[in-house]
């Protein structure tokens, strides 16, 4: 080691504290206990060490700064050092500022996927069950239409009395009537479905507006033509045709 | 060695020594950091293929006239750039190797200044699109229609980014789903994507009138003219757009080849526009279309996983082959079809190349 303060003469060096002596007290009992002095010096020399280890590492790290203003001054970069640690320093608190943002716009975008994946999968569930509500009163319905006419059809002709066969048109035309009343009261139902599946879709999308306008940034790779990649649940479908014609039966009218 | 260390030292550094380019960049930087990363391992990859690395230099260049970059800006991030390269190098960082990099900096940025500058000359950094109207189809997807201004012209098959005011400097892809037309409309498929900040706005808040900025028209999933071979078409879900603005064009060809355009989706509810391909397939005797869904037995038609559907459908090593839709699917289908014999360049695929941001 060369450092400086150590080619100072006056001063104390570990070995001198070591090295020291201490004479003996004539009267015996009168003098120092010599088991504690040395204890003592056992402890002014850690202590030292100390004290130089740690003024070495002090004094490496003057070297090293005097020689960066050094090298700043000879070689015409204009910027000190100080600056640039200070810029160093302002470039990571910028970044850890980022990463807090980055990781804000994540989670929001994250929530807002969640929430319509989840909506999604209920608007599925409803559809799905109103599907096959729907198809269910209608093969009901067919079922007894069919049953209704064969069983017109296949009276004998002669055998049947006129009363008979009165009270048979009688009961076809009440179920062909009660046919149409239920087809009615289906497609309403259907249709107001729709409608109230439609105003939860425009609820939805205006929540959702503040918090992916939050998001509003990053995620979203490739709309367009990859935009088919999002994991959806498994829809069922929209209801077939049959089920519900365009501008059916009149609003309202089965609620 | 430092990950996403590196490209987040070089954007706070750029943002304090220059705060006023913060503006150009979205709040999350996630996916920036991500694509510069992405362009310097390219550059890197193809600095012994010199023609190459220019062409995606000067497209570079060109792409970022939308993002309002000016030939000023460059200067900045080649600062901050090198002041990065010596923060992470520390001591190996020496006089000789700023040099080095510094003129490779000069070089790279020297070509894509000079093309974003020869581009000035034929085209505006952006165009202002105008929505002319907005149908939803089915519940997660729409169609936008759109004028541009001026008009923009481009290949069928090729996509433009679009930015909406709602999603400031948010671009994304989105393939034009016609032909060149003489009042230069354009018409956008979206789908809305679960949590997706651009297209859900595009699909349920962008209001008749409103303005959105369009990017160049950009990709190669365009027609070869000259082959001679007839086409399979696969799409998937909204990957139908560019396919359809191809079939525009064949149907404008004096001897239109035989396209047979397979439409995939997962349920019936989501083949959105079916009845608009009908009319074609009515008008067009070379056209056929086969829809196909994958979540839906109850479908009247072709049920399955599209790639099974066409690879039963027949043996297509003949065909040109043009594939679009989400990428696993246009993955799939090119594996098969080279699997069965096509050469690899019959399949056209859509490549947006490096664009994004």
């Amino acid at each position: 080691m060369t450092v400086a303060w150590q080619q100072d003469q006056k001063r104390l060096t570990p070995d001198q504290v070591q090295s020291a002596s201490f004479p003996m007290s004539r009267l015996g009992r009168r003098g120092y206990d010599e088991e504690h002095v040395r204890q003592f010096l056992a402890q002014v020399e850690q202590e030292i060490v100390t004290l130089m280890n740690e003024k070495t590492s002090l004094w490496n790290e003057v070297q090293r700064l005097r020689r960066r203003i050094i090298g700043r001054e000879n070689g015409g970069d204009a910027v000190l050092f100080g600056r640039e640690d200070a810029h160093v320093h302002a470039v990571q608190i910028l970044s850890k500022a980022q990463l807090t943002a980055d990781r804000y716009v994540a989670d929001a975008q994250a929530y807002s996927h969640r929430l319509t994946e989840e909506a999604r999968s209920r608007r599925d569930e409803i559809l799905a069950e109103a599907q096959e509500h729907a198809e269910m009163v209608l093969k009901e319905a067919s079922a007894r239409a069919h049953e209704a006419a064969m069983a017109a059809f296949s009276e004998p002709p002669g055998g049947a009395t006129e009363q008979e066969r009165r009270g048979l048109q009688a009961e076809l035309a009440y179920l062909r009537a009660f046919g149409e009343v239920y087809r009615t009261h289906l497609r309403a139902y259907t249709e107001g479905m729709l409608r109230s599946i439609d105003e939860w879709e425009r609820r939805e999308a205006r929540s959702l507006e503040q918090a992916s306008f939050d998001a509003a940034q990053g995620g979203d790779t490739r709309g367009g033509t990859g935009g088919g990649t999002a994991p959806d649940p498994v829809p069922p479908g929209a209801p077939s045709p049959e089920i519900v014609p365009p501008g059916g039966a009149s609003p309202g009218s089965g609620r | 060695m430092y990950g996403d260390e590196v490209p987040l030292f070089f954007y706070s550094d750029l943002f304090i020594k220059y705060p006023e380019v913060r503006e150009m960049f979205p709040i999350s930087m996630r996916a920036q950091r991500d694509h510069l990363v992405g362009a310097l391992a390219q550059i890197v990859s193809q600095v012994d293929d010199l023609e190459a690395l220019t062409a995606f230099l000067q497209s570079l260049g060109r792409d970022h006239r939308k993002f309002g970059a000016l030939a000023d800006h460059y200067g900045a991030v080649g600062a901050s750039l090198l002041a990065t390269f010596a923060h992470f190098a520390g001591e190996g960082w020496t006089p000789e190797l700023a040099a080095d990099w510094a003129a490779a900096y000069d070089l790279v940025a020297s070509v894509m200044i000079d093309a974003a500058r020869r581009d000035e000359v034929l085209r505006p950094p952006y165009w202002t699109g105008t929505i002319l109207a907005c149908e939803r189809r089915g519940y997660d997807i729409g169609v936008l229609h759109v004028r541009p201004e001026p008009r923009l012209d481009y290949l069928p098959g090729q996509s433009v980014s679009i930015e909406s005011p709602r999603r400031p400097r948010l671009w994304r892809f989105y393939s034009m789903a016609n032909a060149p037309r003489p009042d230069g409309t354009l018409e956008f498929h979206i789908r809305m994507v679960d949590g997706g900040a651009v297209s859900m706005a595009l699909v349920y808040e962008v209001p008749v009138g409103e303005e959105i900025k369009i990017g160049p028209p950009v990709g190669m999933l365009t027609l070869d003219p000259t082959s001679g071979r007839d086409i399979l078409m696969v799409a998937g879900s909204t990957g139908l757009a560019p396919l359809k603005a191809l079939i525009e064009q064949i149907a404008s060809l004096p001897r239109p080849p035989h396209v047979h355009l397979f439409f995939g989706a997962r349920t019936a509810d989501e083949l959105y526009d079916l009845p608009s391909l009908d009319k074609m397939a009515g008008e067009y005797p070379w056209l056929r279309v086969v829809p196909a869904v994958s979540h839906d037995r109850r479908f009247n038609g072709e049920v399955g996983n599209i790639t099974d559907v066409v690879a039963r459908r027949g043996n297509w090593a003949a065909h040109d082959a043009y594939l679009a839709g989400p990428t696993e699917m246009v993955r799939r289908t090119a594996e098969m079809l080279a699997a069965a014999g096509m050469p690899g360049r019959q399949i056209h695929v859509e490549d947006f190349g490096w664009s994004e941001a």
